[in-house]
């Protein structure tokens, strides 16, 4: 187990190296200047030229690659040039809130998601499986954004059920929970089709082995041989799915949370890159890949406990 | 199935009557305010954005007031004022009971500390000028102050109430140093800083003493709801929705587009003001070939049609603009006749003028085609400006290339002579605070971008700014309102109105004009169910 994870930490630091030269370069293209951002509106051409120079964006970009990383390395992701606070300030404000979000989805959209596919694999061709297989369908093909605003126009505003602008205090506090539910829910709905659908899949396979034919020859009533025998080995490649789903929740949640207002680390890159604020956005990119790896990473640990061959075979 | 759909139903309703009290009804002691942006700090040297202002306001007070026609000003902090005769000293006779959100009483050492900060060229702050030519400002006891100048500012009590003009807390400022405006703020308001979660939101605390508000309000005491939370929604639909649903109480950033439904809901209002002073419009950079010629520009004002661009692009809810400024602003000349939409007349002005239009229909004239270069903001707001004009400006043969760029570089290039013409606007609380920073010869090439540079201008500039009397200012003001106005270095375009979609929940209350923000102190605001 422990070479497994040693293994998968080992390739993902040139993942991340490649995240931080991205990032890097996909922002030497924005058309925005940061030494006159730091200069200020009214600063003559030579004191933006000065501040050009103290930051070092007058040297070439691979020297500032270099710097750049070498900080990095150090924790040190930099200041950011609107707020002049610290990066890794700013960014442990919004993680808590992107991690919220993502709990509050995966909480509700996980179990219904298995549940359903779970639903229409017992009941595979009648009404009840085209369903399920029709909202799979419509929650994979139907955008984020989209989702977000239809919920906003009637749940929130039409209706008004849930408010819908941004947190309201902390997940255990009534407003918490009443302010996360619009946004879980949309990053929810988008989660659930593929996690029926690999579910309805796996338990299809798994309702067709000799071990469940077994276990209704003893007499186990299909409740009991569902849940016992059939779910639990189902669950190897939707747990897998789940995590790479998450991983893609991430950019799910960028969307959210702009639509809903959401203090998180999505909405900060948002407008991190709006206000060409460099430093932050870099550091929102860094964060966002750091933690898809994890995620993964945390995966690739799972599917290790629950199928002991990935242990033994790597 | 019947569990899942019952568990659904069941979190659904709980969730519903969480958020219930709330959304049917709403605090009466928190009033939430949402607005587009933040500002990146609090410190009123060093944050000359409108988001900054609207809180500071808020949070601490100025010497004297501005009442709500932006022309009346009013004590504040500062009892009574008077003026040497020469007009370079100003007495200010202070206030004896106020104090701070910690509770410390506020001297007349406070008072000089922060104007001094102000003007102090390490603060670097970009609104220095605005405090005037100081030659000292000196505590002559604890409740007088008197402020001295080198030469007369006939500007100064307007520029003292604007949000860079707030007193603040010497100790305050200088325990918090660098994160002065960020982690705290140790004001006089009538709000005290609560909790800063930037581009989240920034929650106030009334401050209970609180009982020397500016005398424009009915409410005399200490303000009347416990906390305000400012709340950032970029989304302008969101904004909209949430004023709908009673999840915002106040907002002012509502988009044009849905001001007609907040006016057909009866759950709210529409708090609007004509004193809004906030003006959109092209300039020309007048030494450059083509629009150096005064023909050619005063055809091109003559050939936009602002009221179309107010009707199309605005709803009908932006007034179109003929004059530079607000002809409700404070020293504004009746006699100027502004250039109105006529583009047959323009055209015959080209044609007088020498510009023959070719086959592309575009004019030219000694081999140069009329082609103006026209520099803006990225952003709808400009790109839907900037396509109107170029599409009028082709019904009398001007071929406007138009070139517009993110925030951080356009005023960069506005800085240079690249271009011949440049989309702006600007607040201002008259005549004289427009005119001072747009057309002094000085202030070329920004922000006198026109480079317009006139001796008699810039004369009468410090005519009206040393003057000692309302009328002598008024009277040199608006003689280069004149002057600019009859020589076209300006199109303007509209004059963006102050409304505010305000809860019904709320007492009836005034909006306020001063540097864009319509709450100024939030003095009268109150639930009355």
């Amino acid at each position: 187990m422990l070479n497994h994870i040693a293994q998968r930490l080992a390739m993902s630091v040139p993942v991340l190296l490649g995240v931080l030269l991205f990032g890097f370069l996909l922002l030497q293209l924005v058309p925005a200047d940061p030494a006159a951002i730091v200069a200020g509106p009214m600063a003559s051409p030579e004191l933006v030229e000065q501040v050009r120079k103290d930051l070092g964006l007058d040297r070439p970009i691979f020297v500032q690659f270099g710097i750049y990383l070498s900080r990095v390395l150090q924790g040190d992701l930099g200041v950011s040039l609107i707020s002049n606070t610290s990066v890794i300030a700013e960014l442990g404000e919004a993680i808590g809130p992107t991690a919220e979000l993502m709990f509050a989805c995966l909480v509700w959209a996980v179990p219904l998601g298995i549940a359903l596919g779970t639903i229409a694999a017992v009941y595979r061709g009648r009404l009840l499986d085209r369903i399920v297989i029709a909202i799979s369908v419509a929650g994979v093909s139907t955008p984020v954004f989209f989702i977000g605003l239809i919920l906003m126009q009637y749940v929130g505003y039409h209706w008004g059920l849930l408010p819908f602008i941004g947190r309201g205090g902390p997940l255990w506090s009534a407003e918490g929970l009443a302010a996360i539910a619009l946004p879980a829910l949309t990053l929810g709905l988008v989660f659930i089709g593929p996690i029926a659908r690999m579910t309805r899949t796996a338990a299809l396979e798994v309702l067709s082995t000799d071990h469940v034919r077994t276990a209704r020859a003893k007499g186990l009533s299909e409740r009991a041989v569902v849940m016992r025998h059939v779910l639990r080995n189902a669950l190897i490649p939707v747990v897998t799915l789940i995590g790479l789903q998450a991983g893609y929740l991430l950019g799910g949640a960028v969307v959210t949370e702009t639509i809903y207002s959401w203090p998180g680390v999505g909405r900060l890159a948002v407008g991190a890159i709006l206000a060409s604020d460099f430093p932050l956005a870099q550091g929102a990119i860094l964060v966002l890949a750091l933690a898809f790896l994890i995620i993964n990473l945390i995966v690739d640990m799972l599917y290790a406990v629950l199928d002991p061959r990935v242990d033994k075979h790597g | 199935m019947k569990h899942l759909t019952s568990i659904a139903a069941g979190a659904l309703l709980g969730l519903t009557a969480l958020a219930g009290p709330a959304l049917a009804q709403g605090s009466n002691t928190s009033l939430t305010i949402v607005r587009e942006v933040d500002s990146d700090r609090y410190d009123p040297h060093r944050s000359t954005a409108r988001a900054a202002s609207e809180v500071i306001f808020m949070m601490a007070d100025t010497l004297v007031s501005l009442d709500h026609d932006m022309s009346t000003i009013k004590p504040g902090l500062a009892t009574s004022w008077t003026m040497s005769p020469d007009g370079k000293t100003y007495t200010f006779k202070l206030r004896n009971d106020v104090s701070f959100c910690d509770g410390k009483k506020l001297t007349a050492q406070d008072v000089v500390y922060s104007m001094k900060r102000w003007i102090d060229p390490a603060t670097r702050s970009p609104v220095r000028w605005r405090a005037g030519k100081v030659d000292d400002i000196v505590a002559v006891d604890d409740t007088t102050v008197e402020y001295k100048l080198t030469a007369p500012f006939s500007e100064l009590l307007y520029q003292l109430t604007q949000s860079f003009a707030v007193i603040m807390d010497k100790a305050n400022v200088e325990a918090l140093g660098a994160d002065f405006g960020v982690k705290g703020f140790n004001g006089t308001g009538p709000y005290c800083w609560g909790d800063w979660k930037p581009r989240n939101e920034f929650r106030l605390k009334k401050h209970a003493a609180y009982k020397w508000g500016p005398p424009i309000y009915e409410n005399k005491g200490a303000a009347q709801i416990e906390e305000i939370v400012w709340k950032i929604v970029p989304e302008e639909n969101t904004r909209l929705a949430a004023v709908m649903t009673g999840q915002s109480q106040v907002t002012q950033y509502v988009p044009y587009s849905g001001l007609s439904q907040i006016r057909a809901n009866k759950n709210l209002k529409l708090v609007d003001s004509k004193e809004a002073f906030w003006t959109y419009f092209v300039g020309f950079k007048i030494d450059k070939e083509g629009v150096n010629d005064p023909a050619v520009r005063k055809a091109m004002v003559m050939a936009v049609d602002q009221k179309a661009i107010a009707d199309n692009l605005y709803f009908g809810e932006v007034e179109p603009a003929y004059s530079y400024i607000s002809s409700e602003a404070l020293d504004w000349n009746k006699a100027v006749m502004p250039i109105k939409t006529n583009v047959e007349e323009a055209n015959k002005i080209l044609d007088a003028a020498g510009w023959v239009k070719g086959a592309d229909g575009f004019r030219a004239k000694d081999g140069k085609k009329l082609s103006p270069v026209a520099y803006g903001f990225t952003g709808s707001t400009w790109q839907k400006l900037m396509e109107a004009i170029q599409g009028d400006l082709r019904k009398i043969g001007v071929d406007l290339r138009v070139q517009l760029f993110d925030a951080t570089i356009a005023w960069g290039k506005m800085a240079t002579q690249e271009f011949d013409m440049f989309g702006m606007s600007f607040p201002y609380i008259s005549a004289g605070d427009a005119l001072n920073l747009y057309f002094p010869s000085a202030n070329a090439p920004t922000p006198n971008r026109m480079n317009w540079k006139d001796a008699e201008t810039d004369a009468l500039l410090t005519k009206g700014m040393t003057a000692l009397n309302d009328a002598d200012r008024a009277a040199a003001y608006g003689e280069v309102l004149k002057k600019v106005h009859e020589a076209a270095v300006w199109l303007p375009l509209y004059h963006e109105p102050m409304k505010i979609a305000a809860s019904a929940r709320l007492a009836p209350f005034k909006a306020h004009n001063i540097y864009g923000c319509g709450l100024y102190k939030g003095l009268d605001l109150k639930f009355v169910r």
